[in-house]
């Protein structure tokens, strides 16, 4: 052992015993680590106490939201069905696959498998890939092929762990089984768009909302409500634990009043013909049937639309975008003297004033002609409306003034939206001498009224307008609001100022140029048929028309019938609107004469509703007898 | 002198005890932190099982170093010294790359770490450079020592290895401090520090290093990135709030947000579910552990003896204070283990060997201090 240097500092005696030439520590060296050990404990005590009891509740917070988060469960939409329950959309459960960038080793051969897989053409799959690579953060999960049937899926699931970053996706679609049938009525959902997703905020990135149709006008009734989970997440996103917080509720289903066999026999009615049709029930207004031509599949749609196809429908010179029912105002011709008459009726002019048709008449020095040149005659209103007079309403028209016309019009529902519940409504056009002078900045001339009166010159009505106001002829003067669900309660927006005589006069003319008039051609011997047919001019030609045939379809008239037709218990009103289609009688006609074939050949469609069917869940209780019998009686017959 | 009195009667029992309970603090959070919840349950690593068998492994390193006299180390110290200086050349040379660092050497059944062995070596030739010396350092003997401590020094820095560097320094600048330096020279270093910390700023640090400061003073800046680290740790620890969440109950931790969190934030999971009570007492232990490695610098034999509980002191103080200063947020990230708390195997054989060192040196005191 080492013998101890000689220290500086003093020796110390410790008992008897134990006696040592001590070291001794160096007193500062003992001081500063005892400061240390005293400012180590000071530190990090209130260190702690820092964290944990200042600001531990915000930290417990943070790490509460760290694990937590908050997923909403989306709630089925709710389904839409015809009058007699047939499903018109729902919700179909599809397979996609999908590719999450982030996880992808080998990109082309990903795709290639895909193509491979989908026989998509590998183009396609690139292009899919390209096109909404930079929608999709790089973590989420890109959509490259939809619909794949189950056979394939369970295929591909097989074979998917060596494909890392591809995964299937269960997607919900909206479906709609019939196509083009109802795809105006319907309408179609899509993704929300950041102006509805900034309205709404029960929207969330994703969600599909209604975009047009019943799809859009019914959105708040279809959407249900969505769940909630909380779900607890480890530090890579997985999910560790799920708790249910809210149920999620489905949207509510839909009974639509109109009746899909109905529907369809309108459709094969029109054939390839662009126009509509609408077939209404004067008493309750709930419309049976809607057809607009031509139309689209909405189901391109609901899967989201492809660039193509979008342009291909949206440059197409048909316009099939278009709901030609309501979207669309037409000069409405001819059909337009049902209303001038009962304006003349109600300002003074006698059933029996009398009118000479020579073939035409003079104003000034310009020259209105009747459509027949050789002239009808002495004409008085019946005969007018049956043989459809011009000169007779140019005479009488101008008696009465434009400012009486106008005036009926507008209390008839014209000149302003039916109401219906659908988006995109026109209101068609009244025109008046404010709105001359408003729009043209010219002073009203009479040559104008004379145009007014046989419906051509500015005046324009949708083909709803026109069967809303066929049915107030027939159930009282009832301007109703056109239903859509067969649960609407009967909504009546104005009355046609006219009394009970009037109307009678004009329905009785109806049906006598239904049974031998230009609208002969829908007379029926086993059923009561009124009907009226137009011819509108599109272009202004001069002192003798050409055929429609030899002319450019776009210059071709616009062919109208409006009719009505009542047997057993039952009246409908059917309005044929062809666009361009040439003569009313010799085009709309035929078109209406079919859809009545098929109403009253099928007793379903004849017996009065309630008795015959047998209750279904879709239209609620029974009613009690006493009333159906009531509702069975007023539908009986025709007032007049 | 009486050499064959009874050396356990002058065990220091405190010291052993208190490293022992906090062995088993460490070993309990462990088993925590060892755990991961999933979906399908609980996962169970086996960290907690392999530190009980290190510690075990450690208590007879240490038993070993308790056995033989101390003074032995003076003649090995500059033996050590030289060895470790071989092995730090050979490090660039024939060293193993970890993370971008070369750092390790590999002997075919294991490694070895130079720059562990580079502690020992700097701890034993400072405390017997010390310990022939009575008076305050003047000039020529801190440069002697800034001599003996630069080599290993910098071929730790150029591993690079900022952690072991931080460590040497504390290490040996602990035990200069200690023995008292002239004022002269005490106020010249006091000044020579902002200038050495200015210089290192802008040449000698690389950018990940620098950007570690730039993230400690604001990691709100980056808080999934950089930043990722301190934010996690301190809203585990500040979660814990009082009474904590409770054992194997941290969300944090079990459910992974917490990186690192068997090593080097280990002590982040223990605040979280055992809250200010269980940090408190976790405080209070480590106090305890360096107030007895003090009792026995005080009543060492000799100056030799005591400047190697110095130096023992300064390492265990330096790592306590670094890895709990970075987890709560006061000090950088730097990859420094909590003695006795973070997993880790040799770094818990080294520890029991120091603790040994330790106790060997109060075993062989000969008198009581008053």
């Amino acid at each position: 052992m080492k013998p101890e240097r000689p220290d500086t500092e003093p020796r110390i005696r410790v008992g008897a015993k134990e006696a040592t030439e001590s070291y001794q520590a160096p007193r500062t060296g003992l001081i500063f680590l005892q400061v240390l050990i005293v400012v180590f404990l000071a530190a990090f005590v209130s260190r702690f106490y820092y964290l944990q009891i200042l600001h531990g509740a915000e930290f417990a917070v943070q790490a509460q939201n760290n694990h937590w988060r908050e997923e909403s469960i989306s709630a089925p939409r709710g389904r839409i069905l015809d009058q007699r329950g047939r499903i018109l959309a729902d919700n179909r459960t599809t397979f996609g696959l999908s590719l999450v960038r982030d996880d992808v080793r080998d990109l082309a051969a990903t795709l290639a498998q895909v193509s491979v897989w989908t026989g998509m053409p590998i183009e396609k799959v690139e292009e899919r890939y390209r096109q909404t690579r930079l929608k999709v953060k790089s973590f989420e999960p890109l959509l490259l092929a939809s619909d794949l049937d189950f056979d394939l899926v369970a295929r591909i699931e097989s074979e998917l762990c060596y494909w890392p970053g591809l995964e299937i996706l269960v997607l919900t679609r909206r479906n709609y089984p019939e196509k083009d049938l109802f795809a105006h009525i319907l309408g179609y959902v899509a993704e929300a768009n950041e102006k509805e997703l900034e309205e709404d905020s029960g929207l969330a990135m994703g969600d599909l909302v209604g975009k047009s149709g019943i799809e859009l006008s019914m959105e708040k009734r279809l959407r249900g409500r969505k769940g909630i989970s909380d779900i607890e997440v480890d530090a890579s996103g997985h999910m560790v634990s799920r708790v249910l917080r809210e149920e999620p509720q489905m949207g509510r289903d839909l009974v639509m009043s109109i009746d899909r066999d109905i529907q369809k026999a309108c459709w094969d009615a029109l054939g390839s013909q662009a126009g509509s049709i609408i077939v209404m029930e004067p008493d309750t207004g709930k419309l049976r049937g809607m057809v607009t031509a031509p139309a689209y599949d909405n189901n391109l749609f609901a899967g989201g639309i492809s660039h193509r196809d979008w342009n291909v429908l949206r440059n197409s010179p048909r316009f099939p975008l278009q709901n030609r029912v309501l979207q669309s105002a037409y000069p409405p011709g001819s059909v337009w003297k049902l209303v001038m008459a009962g304006c003349f009726l109600e300002n003074g002019v006698s059933p029996q004033t009398s009118v000479f048709c020579s073939g035409a008449t003079k104003l000034g020095n310009q020259i209105f002609r009747c459509w027949k040149h050789s002239g009808h005659g002495q004409q008085n209103l019946e005969q007018a409306l049956i043989n459809s007079c011009d000169v007779y309403f140019y005479l009488i028209a101008e008696k009465i003034g434009i400012n009486k016309i106008e005036e009926f019009a507008r209390a008839s529902g014209f000149g302003a939206p039916t109401g219906i519940d659908l988006p995109g409504e026109r209101s068609g056009l009244v025109p008046s001498r404010e709105w001359k002078k408003r729009r043209h900045k010219r002073a009203w001339t009479r040559g104008d009224t004379f145009n007014t009166s046989i419906g051509q010159g500015y005046t324009l009505t949708t083909p709803l307008q026109m069967a809303v106001y066929v049915s107030a002829l027939l159930n009282g003067g009832d301007v109703l609001k056109p239903l859509l669900l067969e649960s609407d309660e009967r909504v009546v927006r104005s009355r046609i100022p006219a009394g009970r005589d009037t109307l009678a006069q004009i329905v009785r003319a109806m049906r006598r140029t239904a049974a031998g008039g230009t609208a002969r051609v829908v007379g029926r011997k086993d059923a009561d048929m009124g009907g009226k047919t137009g011819t509108a001019q599109v272009v202004k030609l001069g002192k003798t028309r050409p055929k429609n045939e030899t002319m450019a379809w776009k210059q071709r008239d616009h062919a109208w019938i409006a009719t009505w037709g009542h047997k057993g218990d039952r009246t409908y009103v059917v309005i044929v609107m062809v666009e361009h289609g040439g003569g009313g009688s010799s085009v709309a006609g035929p078109i209406a004469a079919k859809v009545y074939d098929f109403l009253f050949s099928n007793p379903r469609y004849t017996s009065p509703p309630g008795i015959q069917e047998p209750p279904s869940p879709l239209h609620g209780p029974p009613l009690p007898p006493d009333m159906a019998r009531e509702r069975a009686a007023r539908q009986a017959r025709l007032p007049y | 002198m009486d050499n064959r009195q009874p050396l356990l009667r002058h065990l220091n029992w405190v010291l052993l005890a208190a490293a022992l309970a906090l062995f088993a603090v460490g070993e309990v959070n462990l088993v925590s932190a060892s755990g991961t919840r999933l979906e399908s349950g609980l996962a169970q690593a086996s960290f907690y099982q392999r530190q009980l068998l290190w510690g075990v492994l450690g208590l007879c390193c240490m038993t070993v170093t308790m056995c033989f006299d101390y003074h032995r180390l003076l003649r090995l110290s500059w033996y050590l010294y030289g060895l470790t200086l071989v092995l730090l050349i050979l490090v660039p040379l024939i060293g193993t790359t970890v993370y971008g660092a070369k750092r390790w050497i590999s002997l075919g059944l294991f490694s070895i770490q130079p720059s562990e062995l580079a502690k020992f070596a700097i701890l034993l030739t400072t405390a017997k450079f010390l310990s022939s010396r009575s008076e305050t350092l003047g000039w020529k003997d801190f440069g002697l020592i800034l001599l003996m401590a630069a080599p290993p020094l910098g071929f730790i820095v150029k591993q690079p290895d900022l952690g072991s560097a931080l460590m040497l320094l504390f290490i040996a600048g602990g035990m200069v401090l200690f023995h008292g330096l002239k004022a002269s020279v005490l106020r010249i270093c006091a000044l020579a520090i902002p200038c050495i910390g200015a210089f290192m700023w802008f040449v000698g640090m690389h950018d990940y290093q620098r950007q570690r400061i730039l993230t400690f003073l604001n990691p709100e800046a980056d808080p999934l990135g950089s930043g990722y680290h301190i934010l996690q740790s301190r809203i585990a620890i500040g979660s814990g709030q009082l009474w904590g969440k409770g054992f194997a109950e941290g969300t944090q931790s079990q459910l992974r947000f917490l990186p690192e969190r068997h090593s080097d934030f280990a002590v982040a999971v223990f605040g979280e579910e055992w809250g200010f009570v269980g940090c408190l007492v976790l405080i209070s232990l480590f106090v305890i552990f360096l107030l007895a490695i003090l009792t026995t610098i005080i009543q060492a034999k000799d100056r030799f003896g005591s400047m190697l509980c110095v130096g023992v002191f300064f390492y265990f103080f330096a790592e306590i204070s670094i890895n709990m200063g970075m987890v709560v947020g006061l000090m950088p990230v730097v990859g420094i283990p909590l003695p006795f708390i973070s997993y880790g195997g040799s770094a818990t054989i080294v520890n029991f060997i120091l603790i040994g060192l330790v106790l060997n040196v109060s075993m062989r005191r000969r008198a009581f201090r008053i």
